[in-house]
C-alpha cells in the first residue's frame, strides 16, 4: 500500500495533456486548477485507476476545452445546417447573397472563439485551441445535421435542389474540411487580437489612464 | 426577485459552506461528485466556482502548495454574505414550489 502510494506520488499525467490545459486556464487560476487536477490524479486516480488514468485527466483536460468552444461550436453547426435547411425548403433564387451571409457568420464566429479565449486567459495559444475545437464540433454538427435531413427529405425535387446548391460532396466533406481550415486561420487573428486588447487594458490599469 | 441559482451552483456552494476552511478546488469537485453521486467533469465545478466568485457570492484566496502538487498553490472560497442570501432565496423559492405537494410525488388523481 504504501509503495503504491510512493510510486503515485511521482506519477505525471501525460505532458502533451498538461501543455494543453495550462494555456486554457485564466492567468489567476493557472497553477490552482492545474495544481488541483495533479493532486487527485496523484492521490486518487493512479492508486484507483492505474494504466487509466492517464485517459481519465485527459478526459478532464477536455471538460475545460469544451466549455471554452461548445457554444461557438454550435454556432458554426447551427449556421451551415439553417443553410442546408434553407437550400432544401427554400432554393435561393441569388446563392451569391446566401453564401455571402453564411461566409460572415462562420468568420466572425471564429473570430470572436479566438478572441474570447485569449481575451480571458491571455494566451493565444488557448484562442487558436478554442477556435479549432469549435470550427471541428461545428463540422460535426452540420455532418450530422445535413445527414439527418437528408433521411428526412430526399425525394428527387429536394436532391436535386442539393445539388444546384453544391452537392453530397461539398456538404459532408468539403465545408466542414473547410471550416477547420479557416477556424484555425480566423481564430488565430482572433486570439492575436483578444491578447492584445487584454495587454492594453491590463496597462491602461497599471498606468492610471 | 434576484436571479435563482441553478441546482449545480447551490450544490458547489453548499459544499464550499460545508468545507469551512478546507474548501479548495479539488476538495470542492470531490464533495460535489459524493453529493450528487455521479462523476463531476473538474472544467464544471472551476467553471462554476469563477461565476460565482464573479458574482459576489464567493471570494478566493490562495493558500500555500505541497509536494504532490508540485509546489502549485491552492485556491481557498469562502461563501460570501450574498452567497448565504442566494441560497436561502433558492431553499424558499423551492419550498414555494413544493408546498402542498407531497414527497414523493405519486401521480396525478383526475376526477372526471
Amino acid at each position: 500500500m504504501d509503495r503504491i502510494k510512493a510510486d503515485s506520488s511521482n506519477a505525471r499525467p501525460p505532458q502533451w495533456a498538461e501543455t494543453l490545459l495550462r494555456p486554457l486556464l485564466t492567468p489567476k487560476n493557472r497553477e490552482s486548477i492545474s495544481g488541483d487536477l495533479l493532486e487527485e490524479y496523484r492521490d486518487t486516480i493512479v492508486p484507483t485507476l492505474g494504466p487509466a488514468a492517464d485517459r481519465w485527466y485527459v478526459r478532464q483536460v477536455g471538460s475545460f476545452l469544451l466549455r471554452a468552444s461548445w457554444v461557438w461550436g454550435a454556432i458554426l453547426g447551427a449556421a451551415l445546417v439553417i443553410r442546408y435547411l434553407f437550400d432544401t425548403l427554400v432554393p435561393p433564387t441569388d446563392y451569391k447573397m446566401r453564401a455571402t451571409v453564411l461566409t460572415y457568420t462562420i468568420m466572425a464566429a471564429c473570430l470572436l472563439a479566438g478572441f474570447s479565449a485569449a481575451w480571458r486567459t491571455r494566451s493565444m495559444r488557448a484562442g487558436v485551441l478554442t477556435s479549432l475545437s469549435a470550427a471541428t464540433m461545428g463540422a460535426l454538427f452540420s455532418i450530422v445535421g445535413t445527414g439527418l435531413m437528408l433521411a428526412v427529405w430526399h425525394d428527387p425535387a429536394t436532391l436535386d435542389a442539393w445539388r444546384r446548391s453544391g452537392g453530397l460532396d461539398e456538404a459532408f466533406i468539403d465545408v466542414p474540411l473547410k471550416l477547420i481550415a479557416l477556424g484555425v486561420a480566423i481564430g488565430a487573428v482572433g486570439a492575436v487580437l483578444g491578447k492584445g486588447v487584454a495587454r492594453s487594458l491590463a496597462t491602461e490599469v497599471k498606468t492610471g489612464a | 426577485m434576484a436571479d435563482v441559482l441553478g441546482t449545480f451552483e447551490q450544490a458547489v456552494l453548499l459544499e464550499v459552506l460545508r468545507l469551512g476552511e478546507d474548501a479548495y478546488g479539488r476538495a470542492i469537485l470531490k464533495a460535489v461528485q459524493s453529493r450528487l453521486e455521479r462523476d463531476v467533469a473538474a472544467g464544471a465545478v472551476h467553471a462554476t466556482l469563477e461565476r460565482l466568485e464573479r458574482k459576489g457570492l464567493l471570494s478566493s484566496r490562495l493558500g500555500p502548495g505541497t509536494p504532490v502538487r508540485a509546489g502549485r498553490a491552492r485556491r481557498y472560497y469562502r461563501v460570501q454574505p450574498p452567497g448565504i442570501r442566494a441560497l436561502n432565496d433558492a431553499r424558499r423559492t423551492v419550498n414555494n414550489i413544493w408546498r402542498g405537494v407531497r414527497w414523493p410525488v405519486m401521480g396525478a388523481r383526475w376526477t372526471v
